[in-house]
């Protein structure tokens, strides 16, 4: 858990955040010059808020009333930079090696971070030679080995291609499956921070405006209007549950409802294993809505559920449906008119196998 | 050690003197350098430029001035003077400490500069990036900074290294022009320059003055680009 209360003077305004971060992935997120970093900024060590206190995992590491105040290099805590920041005289090995922890209470060690993140190849490059995900790997993996026991990522998304984004991610999720540590990531992009977490803390102004699940948030009318401008992506747990190469698909199902979702199985993905734990992430967009399931169509995945709550803002109408777990979907303020849907509705969730996009 | 390829005693005195007088400069100055020019890169504090212009003083002052107020603030007649003789039984002026000082005083606003510009440009985040790593300023500055920093602290080291034998108006005000002592090269033109029919000793000690430099430059130049292709 990490407790925040803080003040910080800015010159627009002043960031006053009061919120506890569980030890899941938490997804920050606001627009540029909200106040995100300042947020991370306080939390290690770089910035000294003017009031208020800072517990990490129990300790407590900035008090203002106590005169508590850790140096940001024994507040244990990794921060992958927006830019990476690898040292630039320094090889990746090198680079790996800067913060590695000779006590022997690493958590990680050095082999299996180079496993897990595939940096093998790169280990006696200099950070100029390499890719941008690359380099967001490697700062990944320097941060891990200094055995951080919070990991902080601003934007780590935005210095990498739009193409490579969605490599960082899997890297991401199996990093917090691994070593449980819990992560906060800024982004003021929310599709990626989605495919991390649905547990979203909104900034906006230096305040924190919401934070909550995802999909609770979205019903909240204050709040969607900055959710909206963005485009909308449903992240869902999945279990494998068969896997037929022969006909290239795979099986998933989701752990609460047992509802089936089919997955057109690509070649890189022949390696799923029956019983594996996958992440899954389908665009709003991407899903149709029909009032009963549909013969004679190519479509294998067709989930029967009803809505539960339908949000207008702007020209967008999203539905939130129950098919055993929650499903946006955004369609035409039209075809809510014509098919006569509202809250309550029964509907057919339809949407191409292609349409998934699957983190490991 | 009469004659060592055609230089005479006194000749091969000045030249290694005058090498002995811009090392000693050198080691002196560069961690002095290397720790002012930092906190002049990475901090304001009070009276910041106050301190830059007593740095940067001896760099527009004419070095006899800067070996005058030497004179005045480390001579023997001065407080410091006096209690260095009576606490230490220590002489400065007209010694060859009193060559170094002189040499350091004057060349010191060269290397703060160089090493100052080149931490500047050092990116703070990765200082940064390093202290979140578990690295105290220590082990951020000598691992990050100075490796960093390198090619400018290496420039301007050898700036002061060649500035310290070129030194003249404040080595002769402070130091005197004794042969063996404190006459460094430029010293000993000057005083063969005195003297007729000395030519020949002249030009070549010009040469030496003239190679050593060169060396010095072309060896600065030589790491730069190593470190740039590195």
């Amino acid at each position: 858990m990490i407790k925040v209360n803080i003040k910080v003077k800015r010159d627009k305004f002043d960031v006053a955040i009061h919120e506890t971060f569980s030890n899941g992935i938490t997804g920050i997120f606001g627009h540029s010059g909200s106040g995100k970093t300042t947020l991370l900024n306080s939390i290690c060590g770089l910035v000294h808020p003017d009031k208020g206190e800072i517990i990490i995992q129990g300790k407590k590491v900035y008090c203002s009333k106590e005169k508590i105040n850790v140096p940001v290099q024994k507040r244990n805590i990794g921060y992958v930079f927006q830019e990476g920041r690898l040292f630039p005289h320094m090889t990746v090995e090198k680079n790996l090696h800067y913060g590695l922890k000779k006590n022997g209470a690493n958590q990680l060690g050095f082999d299996e971070v180079v496993e897990m993140l595939n940096l093998k190849h790169l280990l006696q490059s200099k950070p100029k030679n390499i890719s941008g995900g690359e380099r967001q790997r490697t700062a990944l993996g320097r941060s891990l080995l200094s055995s951080p026991e919070l990991l902080l990522l601003d934007e780590p998304f935005s210095a990498v291609d739009t193409k490579l984004r969605s490599q960082i991610i899997p890297f991401l999720l199996k990093i917090h499956k691994t070593t449980n540590i819990p992560l906060l990531v800024v982004s003021h992009d929310l599709p990626d921070l989605l495919k991390l977490s649905n547990k979203l803390c909104i900034v906006s102004d230096g305040k924190c405006i919401g934070h909550n699940d995802y999909y609770k948030l979205l019903k909240d009318k204050s709040i969607n209007g900055i959710l909206s401008n963005n485009s909308f992506v449903n992240s869902i747990d999945m279990k494998v549950s068969k896997v037929k190469p022969e006909e290239g698909l795979t099986v998933l199902s989701h752990s609460n409802s047992g509802n089936s979702i089919k997955v057109k199985c690509e070649r890189s993905r022949a390696t799923y294993q029956v019983g594996q734990n996958l992440k899954i992430f389908i665009n709003a967009d991407d899903i149709a809505l029909s009032t009963n399931k549909l013969e004679g169509i190519t479509i294998q995945n067709q989930l029967e559920g009803i809505i539960t709550d339908v949000i207008e803002k702007d020209n967008i109408t999203l539905c939130m449906v129950d098919v055993g777990f929650n499903l946006i979907v955004e369609i035409t303020r039209e075809s809510l008119k014509r098919m006569n849907i509202d809250k309550g509705s029964t509907v057919c969730c339809l949407f191409k196998s292609v349409a998934i996009d699957v983190a490991g | 050690m009469s004659d060592i390829i055609g230089f005479n005693t006194a000749e091969v005195q000045a030249i290694i003197l005058s090498l002995k007088v811009a090392v000693y400069c050198s080691v002196i100055s560069l961690p002095i350098a290397l720790v002012l020019g930092y906190k002049m890169a990475r901090y304001s504090f009070y009276g910041k430029p106050i301190v830059e212009g007593i740095i940067h003083l001896p760099l527009v002052m004419p070095p006899v001035t800067t070996g005058y107020l030497l004179l005045l603030l480390l001579g023997s007649n001065s407080a410091i003077g006096q209690w260095l003789y009576q606490a230490f039984g220590i002489k400065l002026a007209f010694t060859f400490p009193a060559a170094v000082i002189a040499s350091v005083v004057v060349s010191f606003p060269l290397i703060v500069r160089s090493i100052r510009t080149s931490m500047e440009m050092v990116d703070p985040g990765l200082e940064d990036a390093s202290r979140i790593l578990g690295a105290g300023k220590l082990k951020t500055f000598f691992k990050v900074t100075i490796p960093l920093a390198a090619p400018g602290i290496i420039s301007g080291t050898i700036l002061a290294f060649a500035r310290s034998l070129g030194e003249f108006g404040a080595t002769i005000t402070f130091a005197g022009n004794i042969a063996g002592e404190t006459q460094t090269l430029p010293l000993a033109i000057y005083a063969y320059m005195q003297i007729p029919g000395q030519e020949g000793t002249t030009m070549r000690l010009v040469v030496v003055s003239v190679v050593i430099s060169f060396i010095a430059m072309a060896f600065s130049e030589w790491f730069i680009k190593r470190r740039k292709q590195a």
